[in-house]
């Protein structure tokens, strides 16, 4: 109950906007952090849940103004923030998120009558920094995940980034774009390839360009390569996201190769992206096409939960991500005239697929547990 | 000498251009085609009488020795039409008409007014059209349905009659201080419609901007014969339509044709009321070709081109139809 002293060195709080936080909530988290038995491998998943929710809070708050920041401070005060064993812990947080949320909700209010800045693609900065604590929430706390080969995306300049797809909803792309926003040395904005279907729904079109998303159309995707930018896309597509549980993790058909003649066109290195941890989260174990059929869905998912328990069933499961970023393909040597050369385009189709899926394997083989 | 026709002198587009082109060709000799009243509205251009039928426009033409001719005379793009039959004639069988003369009188350039809207808006029209983009497929409605047309009949025409050079300038909708443009008229309604969760992207012309980029097409050298014009930033519908100082009003999809019949002025209604596609989805143009070949920029960007056209409109009262004559 009482704060123990630090056993050993402290570890150093995150990077990025740590010194704007209070000064108070990170000492909380450092002192969840330091309880006696808690080292860094050895974290028990509640401990490095509530560290999560504090970092969480922490964050929201640097975007409120002085008063809402003392308010908050005050709910976390009125409870034992320090032991996560204690359900006053559990309240206090709670509380505190539900305050946050209350007052962000004049600025979602903005964003629902449409009156924000966006570039010329569509995206709202605003709104995507807004957003950041929550995907880096899913990034670090409730996904876990673990990145390597991040070297491998160049530091300026244009990549394809090609990866498989599974999760019913698209929360990989989501996951990749945080994970180089987190781990690369220039936290660069990766613009995802969503379905040009989802324009059509109200609400989730205009949220997922708003966050950076794009129509998957290649005049799309060959103009934000041009323009330099880094750009995600999933050629399984709905193939990919709608797999059942049983075929997971082996990757759908890739398709006529559209995405390999967009990277020869502008001279834009093939990056491979293997994301193991994704198929899990929604476990599809059938496909309801006739009700598919009538909301005029690609799918529509039976899992354990959903649609059972209705909107808890959208609740992903928290299982362990690893995204591994593979070595580039260059695609300069080959020139674009070799745009219109299905040789080349299924050679290099089929080595992107191999790569995705080899390094799946070898992830899977690694993991020992899903959770 | 050169001599430039422009139909369509009574729109303020007409007057604009036709200032435009004093100042780029000052030696060329400018006459006007106009439907009112044949007084002189700019200085330097002379009112022609409006020829009856489609040789009279031959003849006309050929006595005058026009050698360029600018085509702004579109029914509903300056003003509201309350006869769509006749607006319909006036476009289409009119421009028709209108190319067969120049043809046939030996006219060297005709230069097209038309609009961005053709390309459609759909999830798979690309977030920014280039030139090269086909049509829409849908089967579009009111003034968009004449541009179609026109431009399709253009695209035919062109291959029978290599002499004659025609170009189409695809312009976004025309705002500016006291434009009245169906998108401009859409912008300042009292509560213009739209969509519940959907925020398209919507991209204007500035007149001013529009006038040069009609100077340049008829005055020099271009390579192609189609250009998207339209000023460089986009913005969502719903900010473009507090720019114009209104609020929107959002309904759900399933309400909106119901909605639509409850609007006022519906007998003048415009594509941007009737056609929920627009409100649904972005119909944004690449203007890097008119960039290239034409030399055109445009100087004028979409927060004050906006907020001019809301001096114009000041809460509570519509946009004026038919704007004072100025002489500029």
């Amino acid at each position: 109950m009482s704060d123990s002293p630090p056993t050993g060195s402290p570890p150093a709080p995150p990077a990025g906007g740590a010194s704007n936080r209070p000064q108070d909530s990170q000492e909380l988290e450092i002192a969840v952090l330091n309880r006696p038995g808690y080292r860094r491998k050895e974290v028990s998943t509640t401990a490095h849940f509530s560290a999560g929710l504090l970092r969480l809070i922490a964050e929201n708050l640097e975007r409120m103004t002085p008063p809402q920041m003392a308010r908050v401070m005050d709910i976390l005060q009125q409870h034992d923030m320090n032991n996560f064993l204690d359900p006053s812990f559990w309240s206090g947080a709670r509380k505190a998120l539900e305050y946050q949320l209350r007052e962000q909700l004049g600025l979602l209010q903005r964003r629902l009558l449409g009156t924000y800045e966006i570039d010329p693609y569509g995206m709202d900065q605003e709104m995507v920094e807004v957003v950041r604590p929550f995907l880096r929430f899913m990034y670090r706390t409730w996904w876990r995940v673990s990145v390597e080969g991040q070297e491998h995306l160049p530091a300026t300049g244009r990549a394809l980034l090609v990866s498989n797809h599974s999760g019913v909803i698209p929360w990989d792309g989501a996951m990749i774009a945080t994970a180089v926003y987190e781990e690369h040395r220039e936290s660069r904005i990766v613009r995802n390839l969503f379905l040009h279907w989802f324009s059509t729904l109200p609400f989730v079109g205009t949220t997922l360009s708003s966050l950076g998303g794009v129509p998957g159309l290649p005049d799309n995707a060959t103009r934000l390569l041009e323009d330099d930018e880094l750009v995600c896309t999933f050629p399984e597509g709905v193939k990919g996201v709608g797999k059942l549980f049983r075929d997971r993790y082996q990757l759908a058909r890739f398709g006529r190769g559209g995405y390999v003649q967009t990277a020869l066109r502008t001279g834009s290195p093939i990056v491979p992206v293997a994301v193991v941890g994704a198929e899990e989260i929604y476990p599809m174990l059938g496909n309801a096409e006739s009700l598919a059929r009538l909301f005029g869905m690609p799918y529509f998912p039976i899992t354990p939960i959903f649609p059972w328990l209705g909107p808890v069933g959208a609740i992903p499961l928290p299982t362990q991500w690893s995204i591994s970023f593979c070595t580039p393909i260059p695609t300069a040597e080959y020139g674009p005239e070799s745009t219109d050369d299905p040789l080349v385009v299924f050679m290099l189709s089929e080595r992107v697929r191999t790569s995705i899926q080899e390094t799946v394997n070898a992830r899977l083989a690694e993991r020992r547990s899903v959770f | 000498m050169k001599t430039i026709l422009i139909t369509g002198m009574d729109s303020l587009t007409g007057i604009y251009v036709a200032h435009a082109l004093n100042a780029a060709a000052p030696s060329a000799r400018l006459v006007g085609l106009g439907r009112g009243a044949a007084d002189t509205l700019v200085e330097h251009v002379e009112m022609l009488s409006t020829p009856r039928s489609g040789y009279e426009f031959a003849d006309l033409l050929k006595k005058e020795r026009v050698n360029v001719v600018i085509h702004l005379d579109i029914a509903g793009e300056y003003q509201p039409v309350l006869n769509r039959e006749q607006a319909l004639q006036q476009n289409i069988l009119g421009g028709m008409t209108l190319l067969g003369a120049c043809v046939t009188a030996g006219v060297q350039r005709v230069v097209v007014q038309s609009s961005t809207l053709v390309y459609g808006a759909s999830p798979s029209v690309p977030l920014f059209a280039s030139e090269q983009q086909p049509l829409t497929r849908s089967r579009p409605s009111g003034l968009l349905y004449d541009y179609v047309e026109i431009e399709t009949f253009i695209a035919n025409f062109r291959n029978r009659h290599p002499s004659t050079d025609i170009v189409v300038l695809r312009c976004a909708g025309l705002v500016g201080a006291g434009v009245w443009s169906p998108l401009s008229h859409y912008l300042t309604q009292p509560l213009p419609l739209t969509l519940v969760g959907f925020q398209p992207r919507v991209q204007v012309l500035h007149i001013e901007d529009a006038a040069v980029a009609f100077a340049l097409a008829a005055t020099k050298e271009p390579v192609s014969q189609v250009f998207n014009v339209a000023a460089e930033r986009v913005v969502t519908l719903s900010r473009a339509i507090a720019l114009a100082g209104r609020q929107p009003a959002q309904v759900p999809e399933f309400f909106f044709d119901a909605a639509r019949r409850l609007l006022p002025g519906r007998e003048s209604m415009t594509v941007w009321h009737q056609d929920r596609d627009f409100l649904k989805y972005s119909c944004v143009a690449d203007i890097q070709r008119a960039r290239r070949e034409l030399g055109w920029s445009p100087q004028h960007g979409i927060e004050d081109a906006l907020h001019e056209t809301a001096a114009y409109a000041p809460k509570g009262k519509r946009l004026q139809e038919k704007t004072q004559r100025r002489v500029i």
